[in-house]
């Protein structure tokens, strides 16, 4: 019984829960200079990783002509509603 | 015949105006160096407008909690006032600009002054030491005189003619025996020519010019009144 339970824990803890993940971030523009915080999907891998994160979205945002400054931070689906006002027009838009 | 070239009397005053210009030089170098620095320096240190913008990023950045929208926007009016603070600088740049240049004709017109005002003060008091100098010497035939600086010197038809030869001659560097004097103005072969009778013309001249010449200088006569040395109270001396 005992070892069913930790090896259920160490699985919960391996996978994360749901397969969704998201990314918060800043980002800028120059000439004039602008600056932007936004939300954005990432893949499973990237989930806790600012740096595999940053290197997915970076190429996304500067398709936009916006330059990725930093990865804020990682998180699920349930951080997705308390971050939707602040990001604005940024909410999942890259 | 080219004989001894007259010795200069004035060598150390040209040597000091040599040494002037070559301290001129060095010190225009110097000036137009210094402010070639101060210029490159002000140049590299004045602060454009992105310094102001990086400033911005920068919070932006070092702040998580800087994320809702007014916030974002107010950020980004502060980086928009600091960019337009850039032509202001812009223009005050050339203003430096301008006033560096002022600064560096005035100082290399000061500097030429000061040389300047060193090197006549030496010539002053080398012309002081060496008593009369003759900055000019014209001879007028017409009013039979000769005009020394600024004194007029009657002279005799026949030391004005001893003058006339000496100075042709002085002209192209030349020195004339007695002789060679008396040959010139007698028109005579020069071995047919006393050379006494040169010298002469020479005694002639000197009395004639040195008397008018100590008179102008030394002793003067004071019309009416009387005689005086034309000297300096402070210069003279009894021993």
């Amino acid at each position: 019984m005992r070892g069913l339970a930790l090896i259920l824990t160490m699985l919960m803890l391996a996978v994360p829960v749901n397969a969704e993940c998201y990314a918060d971030y800043k980002a800028k523009q120059d000439n004039p200079l602008q600056l932007a915080y936004g939300v954005s999907a990432v893949s499973n891998a990237a989930c806790g990783k600012p740096n595999r994160a940053k290197a997915e979205l970076s190429p996304r945002l500067a398709g936009g002509g916006w330059t990725l400054l930093k990865i804020v931070s990682t998180f699920g689906p349930e951080g997705l509603n308390e971050r939707k006002a602040s990001a604005g027009d940024f909410f999942l838009r890259y | 015949m080219k004989g001894k070239r007259v010795p200069e009397t004035s060598s150390s005053v040209t040597d000091s105006l040599r040494a002037g210009n070559r301290v001129v030089g060095y010190g225009i170098a110097a000036i137009v160096l210094i402010l070639l620095g101060a210029a490159v320096f002000l140049f590299l240190n004045l602060p454009d407008a992105n310094a102001f913008n990086t400033r911005v990023e920068r919070l932006f950045v070092e702040n998580n909690d800087l994320t809702s929208g007014a916030e974002i926007k107010l950020l980004e009016i502060l980086a928009q006032s600091g960019t337009s603070f850039a032509e202001v600088l812009v223009s005050y740049r050339s203003v430096i600009f301008v006033l560096l240049l002022f600064s560096s004709a005035l100082l290399l017109a000061a500097l030429v002054f000061l040389v300047t005002i060193v090197a006549l003060n030496r010539r002053i008091s080398a012309i002081q030491r060496s008593g009369i100098q003759v900055s000019s010497m014209v001879i007028s035939r017409e009013a039979r005189a000769v005009y020394i600086n600024d004194l007029e010197f009657a002279l005799t038809e026949a030391s004005l003619e001893t003058l006339a030869v000496l100075a042709e001659a002085r002209m192209d560097d030349e020195v004339l025996t007695g002789a060679q004097i008396e040959a010139v103005i007698s028109g005579r072969n020069e071995a047919d020519c006393d050379e006494a009778a040169g010298a002469t013309r020479i005694k002639r001249l000197r009395d004639t010019l040195g008397n008018q010449l100590v008179s102008e200088l030394l002793v003067k006569t004071i019309a009416r009144r009387g005689y005086m040395l034309a000297v300096g109270k402070d210069t003279l001396k009894m021993i």
